[in-house]
């Protein structure tokens, strides 16, 4: 299974247990809930519920129809909310593969790439991160930013300030071994 | 822990380290001097005659006179308060630093009794130095200053030495004493590893009660008369010993009321400060009065002697500016012999006074520096932003001044008052001596300029204690 | 407009160089992080920039006048009435209080007590830490130390604030809350800031930053002097 598919359709069961929802309502709350996290589309959404209605986790709790479309309410069923209480108390493994793709790509430049190329990546991969991390701090300080916005922003930047953090030790390290080795 | 590990941990340090232990050797080496002083008096053979058999060897009468010499030594004894006093004074210095570091070694491991044995060391290995060096100044001393005058009378008692039982016993005894009070001030900071918490809670401000003690040593002395008629028929030693409690109880009553007068000083400057250096001194003066008290506890306490002193001789001189009068008139001419024994005995107390003055002004310079040092972050902090050193400066003279000239005042009033009362009255209706103002302000304002001088001196310290690197983040 | 200006700045303490020749304009308004490893500088150039220093050689200027030649009076004052300086910790004066503390620059420049208080209770108030007033510091978090601390730096209305380690001593939360005020009231009076930091999330708050390596800017941010390719292998 799909482990980015398993934790959209427990974010769904997770948004609805807050109360019946339809899919439209169910993108909306994503979106203000995870606002740094890539939007929902449409389609996944759907397909998201029709996999959880196959299985028993959600049960259509009636339509409205409002001056468009029929909507179809959704709602929890016991199944679902246990298959939700069962997720959430199992402890995601704490990075069991190191596999970002600025890891491998840093280690690949040092492996690799000639000594110019390496130092014009690496000083462009500092500067994009440092100008996200300003963004993140922006957005985050800003009057009108909401929890979410800052729990999410805090999320981000913590991220981006181990992989700075990383970038730096890594090359120090990287120096300090060539000076051993040619002194 | 192995003789050298804790040698070089005793000795390990900073430079305020350094200095205390040299303050520490400085303190036992007087201390040591006022007692081998004190015993060398003592050591005078009467020779062989009745009670009043005077050695003829010495010049002075307070050597020669068999009653005197008890008294003499007595106040060479007590000239070591001051001495103690700069001990307790210099005790602080660095505390703060050195307590951290004690903790340190807790933390690390270290039992209490190992870390108690180190800082012991320091105090009793400083003290023996000191000690040892007051012998031998002793020694030196008496070898130099023996030089009998042309009727072969000495100065000093260098013919005598004391039993050497009994210098080995200030010698060595002096820095088993250091130690042991090391160790009852360190109780707290051997307790736990996390080193002290100072100022664990403000107490209440101060309250003046310790008027009533002032009130009740005056009383003491004004009732001197009564007193000695109710306790006729028991010894003098009983009556010498009321009088020395009440001048002691209005002592203490002038070094606690310090610390109230310190508050009240404190909250009337807080009122009224317009700016910043006043302001400053007016907090910490609020902040913790009783570092006054326990600042200028020896200074205050010389002063009342002082002021004791000036009336005795005000008396004295009163009663010979009398008789010779009275010879005068009795068509006897020429000085009367009267005032000579008496005025020579008021200059020794005057210069012991002034000796323990400029031994309580050390100890106060070192109370300011410890001051300055333990806050030099902050004054560092307030320099960068703009603030001046004089600013500073100026806080750091009203702080000691705003309480100390009261305080002055009222110890030189205190001990006139029971110096003139202790005197007694010379005739009902007759003509009085009148009071000394030029000596108790000669003396007033000596005490006063010793303590501008000294914070002259300590500010002197600022510019080094807030440089930026006080500054640095870690 | 520019405000502060530095050229080819250079100091050693002793024998060791901490700045080797730096030039760096600082723009009204504008928040420059300086960052770089422990002892690359960092602090002797905000000393140096603060006029708390001179250097041995180069100019520093404070709109277009040379600083550094200055008596040391006259860049008190300067620091007193234009420049607000901010430590990592321990700069307030233990026996006054919040609100005190926060006068004191007001009262060396002669304001009357009442409106010296008045203005600090403002501060105090725009800092979130009213209720502080009448509190010494001992008796405070890190957190609400630093922020009177800030009101203080703030309290004259200076053109430059001066941070050095602002956040050195605190927890991430607390940090936070007294940079976001910091960076909002600067951004509010127009004032610059200099915001020294080795950390890359507290570099985030400003519009700028200077990364300084053994004493010079360092413009790639990673010091690629040392050889790469092959590093690994």
């Amino acid at each position: 299974m799909n482990s980015g598919l398993v934790s959209t359709s427990h974010l769904l069961l997770g948004l609805l247990s807050t109360g019946t929802m339809h899919g439209y309502e169910l993108k909306r709350a994503h979106d203000t809930r995870l606002p740094q996290a890539r939007p929902l589309a449409f389609g996944q959404v759907y397909a998201t519920l029709n996999r959880l209605l196959r299985d028993g986790l959600v049960a259509p709790a009636g339509q409205e129809r409002l001056a468009g479309p029929e909507r179809t309410a959704y709602t929890l069923t016991e199944q679902g909310r246990a298959a939700l209480d069962q997720w959430l108390s199992s402890v995601e493994p704490p990075m069991p593969h190191v596999n970002s793709p600025l890891f491998t790509k840093v280690v690949v430049a040092l492996l690799v790439a000639d000594v110019d190329r390496a130092r014009a990546y690496l000083v462009a991969q500092r500067r994009a991160h440092t100008e996200r991390l300003r963004e993140l701090t922006a957005l985050k300080t800003a009057p009108s930013a909401t929890v979410d916005d800052v729990v999410a922003a805090d999320y981000a930047i913590a991220h981006l300030d181990a992989d700075l953090r990383w970038l730096h030790t890594t090359l120090e390290r990287v120096a300090d071994w060539h000076r051993e080795v040619h002194s | 822990m192995s003789p050298s590990t804790l040698t070089s941990l005793a000795l390990a340090g900073n430079r305020t380290d350094a200095a205390r232990v040299a303050l520490t050797a400085l303190s036992a080496l007087l201390a040591t001097l006022a007692g081998l002083a004190a015993l060398t008096v003592l050591a005078i053979e009467k020779p062989p005659g009745d009670q009043w058999q005077r050695s003829e060897q010495y010049t002075s009468e307070l050597l020669s006179q068999p009653g005197l010499r008890g008294g003499t030594a007595f106040a060479l004894v007590l000239l070591t308060i001051p001495v103690l006093a700069l001990a307790g004074q210099s005790a602080r210095l660095g505390a703060p630093s050195r307590d951290r570091r004690l903790a340190a070694l807790r933390l690390a491991g270290a039992t209490p009794g190992q870390v108690s044995r180190i800082a012991m060391l320091e105090t009793g290995f400083a003290s023996l130095l000191g000690a040892l060096a007051g012998l031998a100044c002793y020694l030196g001393g008496r070898e130099l200053l023996h030089r009998p005058n042309a009727d072969g009378l000495l100065a000093l008692p260098t013919d005598v030495l004391p039993p050497v039982s009994a210098m080995a016993a200030v010698v060595l005894g002096l820095p088993v004493l250091a130690a042991a009070a090391t160790a009852l001030l360190l109780r707290r900071v051997v307790t736990t590893p996390l080193g002290v918490v100072r100022r664990a809670g403000r107490t209440g401000s101060p309250r003046p009660w310790p008027a009533l003690l002032i009130g009740l040593g005056v009383l003491a002395a004004a009732m001197i008369d009564q007193i000695q008629w109710a306790l006729r028929g028991a010894s003098l030693e009983l009556l010498a010993l009321a009088a020395l409690l009440g001048i002691f109880g209005a002592v203490m009553g002038v070094i606690f009321g310090v610390g109230w007068i310190s508050h009240l000083a404190g909250r009337t400057l807080h009122r009224f400060a317009r700016r910043p250096a006043a302001l400053l001194a007016a907090r910490r003066l609020t902040d913790d009065p009783w570092a006054s008290s326990r600042t200028f506890a020896a200074l205050l306490a010389a002063l009342v002697i002082a002021g004791g002193a000036a009336a005795f001789r005000a008396a004295f001189q009163f009663q010979a500016q009398r008789e010779q009068e009275q010879n005068e008139l009795a068509g006897y001419g020429g000085e009367a012999s009267y005032n000579s024994f008496y005025l020579d005995t008021m200059n020794l107390v005057d210069l012991a006074v002034a000796v323990a003055v400029a031994i309580a002004a050390a100890g106060l310079f070192v109370t300011l520096v410890e001051g300055i040092v333990s806050r030099r972050r902050a004054y560092a902090a307030l320099v960068a932003t703009g603030v001046p050193r004089s600013t500073i400066g100026t806080s750091i003279v009203w702080q000691m001044l705003a309480p100390v000239v009261p305080a002055v005042l009222i110890a030189l009033g205190v001990g006139y008052a029971i110096g003139r009362l202790l005197t007694g009255e010379f005739g009902r209706s007759g003509p009085q001596p009148g009071v000394p103002l030029g000596q108790l302000a000669l003396q007033g304002a000596g005490a006063t300029v010793a303590v501008l001088f000294v914070v002259g001196l300590g500010v002197l310290f600022l510019r080094a204690n807030t440089a930026v690197a006080e500054l640095r983040a870690t | 407009m520019t405000q502060l200006q530095a050229r080819g700045l250079v100091k050693s303490y002793g024998p060791t160089p901490a700045l080797r020749g730096i030039t760096l304009d600082i723009d009204e308004g504008e928040i420059v992080a300086v960052t770089g490893p422990s002892g690359c500088g960092k602090s002797t150039l905000l000393h140096c920039l603060a006029g708390i220093i001179r250097p041995d050689a180069g100019e520093v200027s404070w709109r277009g006048h040379r600083l550094d030649t200055w008596s040391e009076a006259a860049r008190s004052r300067l620091r007193r009435t234009e420049f607000g300086v901010l430590f990592q910790f321990g700069q307030l004066v233990p026996e006054l209080t919040a609100a005190e503390n926060v006068a004191l620059p007001l009262l060396l420049a002669g304001t009357g007590r009442r409106a010296a208080r008045t203005a600090a209770l403002t501060w105090l108030t725009r800092l979130g830490v009213a209720e502080c007033a009448d509190v010494r510091p001992g008796e405070m978090s890190g957190g609400q130390q630093q922020r009177c601390a800030t009101a203080r730096a703030l309290v004259t209305e200076p053109r430059v604030l001066f941070a050095d380690e602002p956040t050195g001593a605190l927890d991430t939360l607390s940090g936070e809350q007294v940079l976001t005020q910091l960076v909002r009231v600067a951004k509010e009076q127009h004032t610059s800031v200099v915001l020294v930091t080795h950390e890359p999330r507290i570099a985030a708050y400003a519009d700028r930053e200077v990364i300084l390596r053994d004493g010079m800017i360092d413009h790639t941010g990673l010091g690629l002097d040392a050889p790469l390719a092959g590093g690994s292998r």
